[in-house]
């Protein structure tokens, strides 16, 4: 089971960390492998979300990483909105053999600017990278998808454990990058700035971070 | 009704009391400890200051109070009270105790032979059911201070367990009677499905269950005439729907030749990829029931692909959502059920040696029987699935009702409600539960009027409140969401689920008339 549970003083912040892309993709399976690394050939379908997290260390610091695994299915998107609140990291992810999951990327992308908070970061992840025989999806064109969009990519495999610490490792840089500008300019215009999630993020498992009114 | 609401709240841990109180629902009085399950003594439980130990120090009458208060034991037939250590019993009280069984045993006899007067509670959760220990999902987790009626489906049990059988036992008499009972029912010319739902609720037997099924789920008529008519029609009906879709699919975009690129290229899709939902069914039987071998046959994939395929292209207003498939999985092992003798075999049966004939029955019936459960439930699977987001607010609120301390405590740990529940409905709980578990529920989701829908919202309710106790020893978020996604009924049985329909039966006796109660405050 994935519990990497540790004791919460020792825990620096908690980042929310989200996959989403078509069904079949291998989120699951990334979340395994990141998490618990094991992998599985076969998978249940996810329903609804879970939720898995590990403990990384960065720059010296114990960050949480509680990612949540969706489901892809459409019909299932109105509801995965709400996972969207207060995530801080976005994993959008396409099957490198399937060419339809990759074309289905800009509508995700989509929902993403819709849906999640400012400021979120968003890796684009071609996975299945092990089964080049099958590829459907130069690695050139997911490269060139997201610069169009302005996000960073790589190309993963959870079978051979390619690359899938590294997405993890960089998606967290990332985030905290973020958090230590916002909380620079928090600093620097205290007298009259509201409170938004992102500054309280390190205390997040206590704190009702944000509500929204449904 | 309001007035008895604000006594379960107004004191802490009043629950119990409430429920000895006012119930009158039978096996749901007082739990019952017998010798086999001695109260515990390091229970931090402070009401288990009501037991039997207490009415062993007073007088008599206290003892017999106490008898008559669990008269509902005897029911399954043990006489363990005999055996309670400790127990001093004096000659009288061992004559009133014997002329009272005497008395309640003749009173049953008189019942059985047909006196429909007993109340509805009465008959939902009599017999089979047995008594409901309030205390029971308080101390610790399931299988924890269950009482035992033969020893079955209990974690201790030595026979192996697998996730579709139950545990090899030995039939009681009073199984044999049922059975008879359903056998002479079923015979009747004209059913009264009245009837077969009151006998049905409490359990199928295995041997009755695909026609019990067929039957309440509308597929069947109750008259014996026209059941074989009507089963050769539908079936032939169903397999005219494959003709006009399916097989002209096959033709148009080489089916055959797509499933020899899937075999070899896993979950490759790109070439159905026009309708999407046509693809997810492809992408979701594979991954059905990886732990069931049975299920990784092709025979099955393509008989399930079948299904899903033509329910979905006559729904469109839905089409195929994940999940559904987990829906046609107890039809299907019902109804197989009745063509292989012995159960240890349906695990790991090859279907290939099964004549061409029953396997189209079989998904003929399994097709028939999904669509009418649909039926009740399709605003579950509509776009942005308003079903499931009802359900899922009115567990949040009837939680608040029944269980605030849970409540507050997964409010406080920002645990939302779908985060956990949205699986429970889309999926009917078949994921929570092992297979076995969902066949014995859905008898009595069968017997519900809207059993699969406002029923299943009580069950629900009752499923989590069952951890109760588990949950609020979890004190972080992640310790809470680990334990909901894997609550542990892999060594659930009949009894366990007995249990926890007796206690959503009592959830929707109280709840069901009075909608408001459940309204958010």
């Amino acid at each position: 089971m994935g519990d990497n549970r540790q004791p919460l003083d020792s825990i620096d912040a908690t980042y929310k960390i989200l996959i989403l892309g078509d069904s079949g993709v291998g989120k699951t399976c990334t979340i395994c492998r990141f998490c618990d690394q094991k992998f599985h050939e076969c998978y249940v379908t996810s329903i609804g979300l879970d939720c898995k997290q590990r403990v990384i260390d960065l720059d010296g610091s114990n960050v949480r990483l509680r990612v949540w695994d969706t489901a892809g299915q459409e019909r299932f998107r109105t509801l995965t909105q709400s996972y969207y609140r207060g995530a801080m990291g976005i994993i959008l992810m396409y099957d490198i053999t399937n060419l339809v999951t990759f074309n289905h990327i800009t509508k995700w992308i989509e929902s993403i600017e819709n849906m999640a908070p400012p400021d979120t970061c968003t890796v684009l992840v071609g996975n299945k990278c092990d089964k080049y025989l099958c590829r459907a999806v130069d690695e050139e064109r997911g490269k060139k998808l997201a610069e169009n969009f302005g996000l960073d990519f790589f190309e993963a495999s959870c079978k051979s454990n390619i690359n899938v610490d590294q997405v993890f490792q960089h998606i967290a840089t990332k985030i905290k990058d973020i958090k230590d500008k916002r909380a620079k300019r928090f600093q620097r215009t205290a007298s009259n700035v509201s409170l938004t999630h992102w500054s309280m993020e390190s205390g997040s498992h206590e704190t009702k971070v944000f509500k929204c009114s449904c | 009704m309001m007035a008895t609401f604000s006594n379960i709240h107004s004191k802490d841990g009043s629950k119990a009391r409430f429920w000895k109180k006012e119930s009158k629902v039978p096996g749901s009085i007082t739990p019952v400890y017998g010798a086999q399950h001695p109260p515990k003594l390091d229970t931090p439980s402070s009401s288990n200051s009501t037991s039997p130990k207490k009415s062993r120090h007073r007088e008599k009458d206290s003892f017999e109070a106490f008898e008559s208060k669990t008269e509902d034991a005897w029911d399954d037939g043990d006489d363990d009270m005999f055996l309670m250590p400790n127990m001093k019993m004096s000659l009288k009280d061992v004559h009133s105790t014997a002329m009272e069984v005497i008395n309640n045993h003749s009173l049953r006899v008189q019942t059985a032979n047909g006196t429909e007067d007993r109340n509805a509670a009465d008959i939902h959760t009599g017999d089979a059911v047995p008594p409901l220990n309030p205390h029971h999902h308080r101390l610790g987790g399931p299988g924890m201070g269950v009482r035992m009626n033969s020893g079955n489906g209990t974690p201790n049990s030595n026979t192996k367990i697998t996730p579709l059988r139950f545990a090899n036992m030995p039939v009681p008499d009073r199984e044999v009677a049922k059975i008879e009972k359903f056998e002479s029912l079923l015979s009747q010319n004209n059913l009264d499905l009245g009837d077969l739902r009151k006998l049905s609720w409490s359990g199928i037997p295995k041997q009755v269950r695909p026609t019990c099924w067929k039957i309440l789920s509308g597929y069947l008529p109750a008259s014996l005439d026209r059941r074989q008519p009507t089963l050769e029609r539908k079936r032939k009906e169903y397999f005219s729907f494959i003709d006009q879709y399916f097989d002209t699919r096959h033709q148009e975009i080489h089916q055959d030749t797509f499933r020899q690129i899937e075999k070899d290229i896993n979950r490759m899709e790109r070439f159905i990829a026009e309708n999407s939902w046509v693809s997810q069914i492809h992408i979701d039987i594979p991954r059905m029931n990886p732990l069931i071998p049975i299920f990784q046959q092709p025979v099955v994939q393509e008989l399930f692909e079948r299904i899903l395929y033509i329910w979905a292209i006559r729904h469109p207003a839905s089409g195929y959502v994940q999940g559904i498939n987990d829906l046609v999985t107890p039809f299907f092992v019902v109804f197989l059920s009745q063509y292989i003798d012995n159960d240890i075999e349906l695990d790991n049966c090859d279907l290939t040696q099964l004549p061409k004939e029953r396997l189209e029955t079989i998904e003929a019936d399994s097709f028939w029987c999904m669509s009418k459960l649909l039926d009740g439930i399709q605003d579950n699977y509509t776009f942005a699935q308003p079903g499931i987001q009802k359900k899922v607010n009115e567990l949040k609120n009837l939680i608040k009702r029944i269980d605030v301390d849970l409540h507050n405590h997964l409010e406080r740990q920002n645990v939302e409600f779908l985060q956990f529940s949205f699986r429970w409905m889309n999926n009917l709980l078949t994921r929570e539960l092992p297979l076995r578990c969902t066949i014995r529920l859905w008898d009595t989701y069968l017997c519900e009027p809207d059993g699969f829908a406002s029923f299943h919202l009580y069950v629900c309710a009752a499923f989590l409140s069952r951890f109760s106790a588990d949950l609020k020893r979890e004190k972080d978020f992640q310790g809470l969401m680990l334990l909901l996604q894997n609550l542990p009924t892999h060594h659930w049985g009949n009894e366990e689920i007995g249990l926890m329909l007796a206690e959503a039966y009592k959830l929707k006796y109280m709840f069901a008339d009075a909608p408001s109660h459940v309204k958010k405050r």
